[in-house]
């Protein structure tokens, strides 16, 4: 077994120790409980909300809370006296990142199409999924770089809330003219939830969609050859 | 012997502060010794093992791993050393062997994690979360951690802080046997007695610069007190009095007081590490 696969296999193996993977689980079993109290078509319309909460918002989240336990417990430290290139550490944190988004699209997707027979392009999907991951992924660890602490976490993954999430969410409900979405590709946040919609609702691929792949992979990539890789190691050992 | 670390004026400066923690810094640490970094808090000497662990980089000076600079050592650097570290540095919700078993998966050259957890005395405790571990128990697996790899260098940080007396002295002997088997051993801790017991040399660092890099003996000779103390029976009291260790034979005050006195204790006036520790880097602190 190569040294990603090692650590992927820990990081999994912890998600379910520390009761990550068992909440994301039941997260997910509450919305098939919401999909079998509506119809087909509301489930097409609010399908594309839980995929962006579970890939988007709980990616930013859960990758920096993590940082932190791990910083934490110590275990980080232990974890660079490894024979391991950083890439390798790196790389597994994005993967294990997107695994919980994957075991929740999974459920989504089978659930839509169990109950209300509702199926779309899951290699679509699926790509829309790894590239919003990798973003949200990305950002929630560079915030976790540079925050403080844990309380200094919560409030940056706060600001990024307030100033992306929250948007996009009103422009989900309609609080939003369509007038402005134009702004809204500013927001990672608008994309990941665009190609959600696009993917569920098996919509042609259009500029839109381009933009936001391109953008989102953009600031996965950017992020993580200028922030995460170089600072990594020296932001979490300085403490 | 052969250098396993040859550190040449080595300094270093955290991106985000105005001046140097580490100034200028130069020794050696031989292959098989003990080598103790002595310092007080705050003196440099956690950032020294860092950079020399690699967990720091853009350093000034050099740092060569026996005889090859530590900057061009890619991560098989790891396969070599071994690092105690004195924070736990174990996943909580784990088990100390699972915890054991994780790590040791990475390592090419594996030590026997059941042998090491029965010599710390933990074997008995392996299916138990780590979380529950007591803070004597988390210091012991944190050693055990560090010998996962059969390392060629150990890298020990305070590593009997938190021990009772008997397993601080079982972490002593597995030491002394690692360097017995030709470990080399980097010690950095505030306790004088460990560094009595078993370094070969030691170094005082304080404010980021070195102030004495000698033999724990050498030290002794140095700063101890060259006087004999003897407490003596007189008029039903015991007195005290000090003597000059030079020439004590010849010091008549001396032979006469052995003569017409009883002798309750005497003593040679032997300076302990604690004393020298406070001496130098008091010294220096206060200049």
């Amino acid at each position: 077994m190569n040294n990603i696969a090692k650590l992927l296999k820990g990081e999994i193996q912890r998600s379910i120790k520390y009761k990550i993977l068992p909440i994301s689980l039941l997260t997910s079993v509450i919305w098939v409980i919401i999909f079998l109290l509506i119809s087909a078509d509301e489930a097409k319309s609010i399908a594309p909300l839980f995929l962006f909460t579970d890939v988007a918002l709980m990616s930013i989240i859960l990758v920096g809370s993590s940082y932190y336990l791990e910083k934490q417990e110590g275990t980080i430290n232990s974890v660079f006296m490894l024979p391991i290139k950083l890439n390798e550490i790196l790389i597994a944190k994005f993967i294990s990142s997107m695994f919980l988004a994957f075991e929740s699209v999974i459920i989504i997707a089978v659930s839509l199409y169990l109950i209300h027979g509702v199926y779309f392009n899951y290699f679509l999907l699926l790509f829309y999924v790894i590239v919003s991951a990798m973003a949200h992924t990305a950002m929630g660890l560079s915030l976790a770089l540079y925050a403080k602490d844990f309380n200094s976490l919560l409030g940056l993954l706060f600001t990024f809330m307030l100033i992306f999430t929250l948007p996009t969410i009103f422009y989900s409900l309609s609080l939003i003219s369509e007038n402005f979405e134009v702004f809204l590709f500013l927001s990672p946040s608008h994309c990941a939830n665009l190609l959600m919609n696009y993917a569920i609702s098996s919509k042609p691929i259009d500029w839109k969609v381009v933009l936001s792949v391109v953008y989102q992979l953009f600031i996965a990539f950017g992020l993580f050859k200028y922030v995460i890789y170089p600072k990594f190691k020296t932001n979490t050992v300085r403490g | 012997m052969q250098n396993a670390f040859t550190i040449e004026d080595l300094s270093y400066r955290y991106p985000s502060k105005d001046t140097d923690v580490i100034k200028g810094i130069t020794f050696n640490v031989k292959q098989g010794e003990i080598f103790g970094f002595l310092g007080p808090s705050g003196a440099g000497k956690s950032t020294t093992q860092k950079l020399m662990i690699k967990l720091l980089n853009d350093y000034r000076g050099n740092i060569k791993y026996f005889d090859r600079d530590l900057k061009k050592i890619n991560e098989s650097y790891y396969e070599e050393i071994g690092v105690g570290f004195e924070m736990p540095v174990h996943f909580g919700k784990l088990t100390g062997l699972e915890n054991m078993k994780y790590f040791s998966s990475f390592y090419k050259n594996k030590a026997d994690i059941k042998n090491l957890m029965e010599k710390v005395g933990l074997w008995e405790f392996r299916d138990v979360l780590v979380s529950q571990y007591s803070k004597g128990m988390k210091v012991r697996l944190n050693f055990v951690r560090a010998m996962l790899n059969n390392p060629r260098v150990l890298f020990l940080d305070e590593v009997t802080n938190g021990l009772d007396p008997k397993n601080a002295m079982i972490i002593k002997k597995m030491i002394y046997e690692f360097k017995k088997d030709g470990g080399t051993v980097f010690l950095t801790t505030h306790l004088m007695n460990d560094v009595e017991q078993l370094c070969d040399q030691v170094a005082f660092c304080v404010d980021g610069k070195l102030y004495e890099i000698a033999t724990p003996r050498d030290l002794k000779l140095k700063y101890g007190k060259k006087e004999v103390t003897v407490e003596y029976h007189e008029n039903n009291n015991i007195l005290t009095r000090d003597f000059e260790l030079n020439d004590l034979g010849f010091n008549d005050d001396f032979q006469t007081l052995l003569k017409s006195n009883r002798l309750e204790t005497i003593h040679s006036g032997e300076t302990t590490m604690e004393d020298i520790f406070i001496k130098v880097t008091g010294e220096v602190i206060h200049e």
